[in-house]
């Protein structure tokens, strides 16, 4: 009878079980509700067996839904519920900026005799991505749905621009499989951890400075910053500021 | 702020590829361009024990934390690094290596006989443009390396002893890091076929011939190298797997396997436990050299992996055994565990800004979360304002907002960003 011993099953249940974990805890953080979460966490799993493949071009080129349409979507959503034109566009622009940072660091930088990495590689692509992205949509709009924006459009972008490389350079062969590795794919793991990134760093800023700045906000923000009862009182430094909300434990994952 | 970042990162991105057009004699876009001179022998490091004995060359920037495991199982720890060579530490002799190669010696003839075998080795490169310059006149042909060839000479070994094969051929091209983003696909892809493990067959970069050429079994070969990547949480367990097959290997065609190296990468292990980088050889070997050695290692896969039934008395149990001890999972469990708990500590502590908020919070952790999934929830009274709620409970002074129920569908209505 062959199959994995228990170690080996162990670590990979606990392993999916804290990925899945802290993938419904980012969900959580944007426009969805618990179930909302754990809703687009099911279709990311049933998606990842599912790609759909488009027909028309020179190489065979797919979707998968869990790893492309499911991220794609969610990213969407979140732009169409950004609340003005200007923080749609900073998403946006960060999804764009993210795109062209990857590219340069792991195509241009990170290649080579070197191996098995290319040179200078510091950091796995995997782990260079949401480094990125996060970093680009906390600059971009001190917001993790921007940083998921970022994450998730940014490396479609690149898949696009792969399949021009690949009609550019006649390559004899090739295959462009958008979300290919489904839950496991870079983009969903990317957007996740772009969202947290996102979070943490917030949180610090937020913490280092005293609590989330006052100063230049508007009156409607303020007052939802104080806590409820206590409308004349100062915001309390634990608010749930622009980054910050950190309530429901989520900290625990 | 941020847009002001950005933009700079934008106008610098703008002006590097803007300064490609002149010939600068060094500019930062010698970062970025492609390096002609990668294979000169400056670029290559040289891993020294602290007595200045050679132990391995590396085509890749060393750093500090990187692991060797030598054929003769001396674990080394690089602990500095000058210029181009770096100092690696003796920590002693991997007793899980010596472990596996003295049962391993003990184990007279493998067993000839395949046991029943549902599922596949699965087998892809994801620098599909590696090649070998004495034979292959390049060491990278785009879209068609050299590689293939090795490749399928793993592939036909494998097969020819019993084992069933997915070798997938989609080339990732070009050869950068990204290809690790693009070969994951095809990884996941093979992956749906369940296979028992999956083999990602490169090549290295390092200058002279002779560090990989050796002469065993009575053919001229091209040894490999294992690599195994530290960027990847369960990497304990890929080492595991990784110094089976390097004992193994080693028993059957010494010294087939040169050594294995843990560098900075994660090369898609993550994937799987029995996830592994092969290097075969290296661009300046003969791409002969190269299939040779690798099919003298495509030997001992079937025995490591259990497809030829359950080990022989005294001999360690194969990885699909499930009986078998398995110390790298456990070890990387616990890894992961340590790990998240480390995080979310210190993520609680700094969202809470004190020990007993944070206290507080993980109290109500529990039954609150677990409530939200497991019992009806209450229905949330739509109209109510923030301000009526809050009249209902006496404001609590500086209590974490996050205690109440109150003051947490305030914040549930407020965290809209």
């Amino acid at each position: 009878m062959t199959g994995f011993p228990v170690g080996i099953t162990a670590l990979i249940v606990v392993s999916l079980l804290i990925f899945f974990g802290l993938a419904h805890r980012a969900l959580d953080r944007m426009r969805l509700t618990d179930r909302g979460a754990l809703a687009v966490i099911v279709a990311l799993i049933i998606g990842s067996f599912i790609s759909i493949p488009i027909p028309g071009g020179r190489y065979p080129v797919s979707i998968n839904v869990g790893g492309g349409l499911v991220p794609l979507g969610l990213a969407i959503y979140l732009l169409a519920r950004a609340g003005t034109a200007a923080e749609r566009l900073r998403a946006l622009f960060g999804a764009g900026v993210t795109a062209l940072v990857v590219y340069a660091v792991g195509s241009l930088v990170m290649r080579g005799l070197p191996e098995p990495g290319g040179r200078y590689e510091i950091l796995d692509a995997l782990w260079l991505y949401p480094l990125v992205a996060g970093v680009m949509g906390y600059l971009a709009g001190r917001s993790r749905r921007a940083a998921f924006v970022s994450a998730t459009l940014g490396l479609l972008a690149l898949d696009v621009g792969y399949y021009f490389w690949l009609v550019s350079r006649g390559a004899p062969a090739g295959r462009v499989a958008i979300g290919g590795a489904g839950a496991f794919d870079a983009i969903v793991m990317g957007g996740i951890l772009a969202v947290l990134l996102a979070e943490v760093v917030g949180e610090v800023r937020e913490r280092l400075q005293g609590g989330p700045s006052e100063k230049g906000r508007p009156e409607a923000l303020l007052k939802a910053l104080r806590k409820p009862g206590l409308d004349t009182g100062t915001a309390d430094q634990d608010g749930a500021g622009e980054g910050s909300e950190t309530g429901k434990g989520g900290s625990l994952q | 702020m941020g847009i002001g970042l950005l933009l700079a990162g934008i106008s610098l991105l703008v002006g590097l590829s803007a300064s490609r057009l002149s010939q600068p004699v060094w500019s930062l876009t010698s970062f970025f361009k492609e390096a002609e001179n990668d294979h000169q022998v400056g670029n290559i490091y040289t891993v020294k024990d602290e007595q200045g004995r050679v132990i391995s060359q590396v085509s890749r920037r060393v750093t500090v934390g990187d692991e060797i495991f030598t054929a003769e199982g001396r674990h080394y720890r690089v602990v500095r690094i000058q210029g181009n060579t770096a100092y690696a530490r003796f920590t002693g002799m991997d007793r899980d290596l010596l472990a596996y190669s003295e049962f391993y010696s003990r184990l007279e003839v493998p067993v000839a006989k395949m046991a029943r075998n549902p599922r596949p080795v699965a087998i892809y490169h994801t620098h599909s443009d590696e090649s070998y310059v004495p034979t292959d006149g390049s060491e990278s042909i785009p879209f068609k390396g050299g590689i293939y060839q090795v490749g399928q000479s793993l592939v036909n070994r494998l097969k020819s002893g019993g084992v069933r094969v997915d070798y997938d051929k989609t080339p990732h091209d070009p050869h950068d890091d990204n290809a690790y983003y693009r070969s994951r696909r095809t990884a996941v892809r093979l992956m749906q076929n369940n296979p028992i493990a999956l083999l990602d067959v490169h090549r290295d970069g390092v200058p002279d011939p002779t560090y990989y050429r050796r002469t065993i079994s009575q053919q001229d070969v091209a040894q490999a190298r294992l690599v195994v990547g530290r960027e990847n949480p369960r990497m304990q367990s890929n080492l595991d797997f990784a110094k089976r097959l390097m004992a193994y290997a080693n028993s059957v065609h010494k010294p087939i396997v040169k050594e294995i190296f843990t560098a900075q990468g994660n090369y898609n292990q993550d994937l799987m436990p029995t996830a592994l980088l092969i290097e075969a050889g290296t661009h300046t070997n003969s791409r002969d050299e190269a299939e040779r050695g690798i099919a003298l290692l495509a030997d001992a896969v079937p025995v490591v992996l259990g497809l030829t039934g359950p080990a022989p008395e005294g001999a360690p149990k194969p990885i699909t055994d499930r009986t078998a001890g398995t110390p790298g999972s456990w070890k990387a469990l616990g890894w992961i565990i340590a790990l998240t708990l480390l995080g979310g500590g210190a993520f609680l502590l700094i969202s809470a800004g004190n020990w007993n908020r944070a206290k507080s919070r993980l109290d109500h952790f529990f039954g609150r979360e677990f409530t939200s999934f497991f019992a009806p929830r209450r229905a949330r009274k739509p109209g109510l304002d923030t301000a009526e709620k809050a009249t209902s409970t006496p404001a609590p002074g500086n209590e974490d907002p996050d205690a109440s129920k109150v003051a947490r569908d305030h914040l549930e209505r407020i965290r809209q960003d």
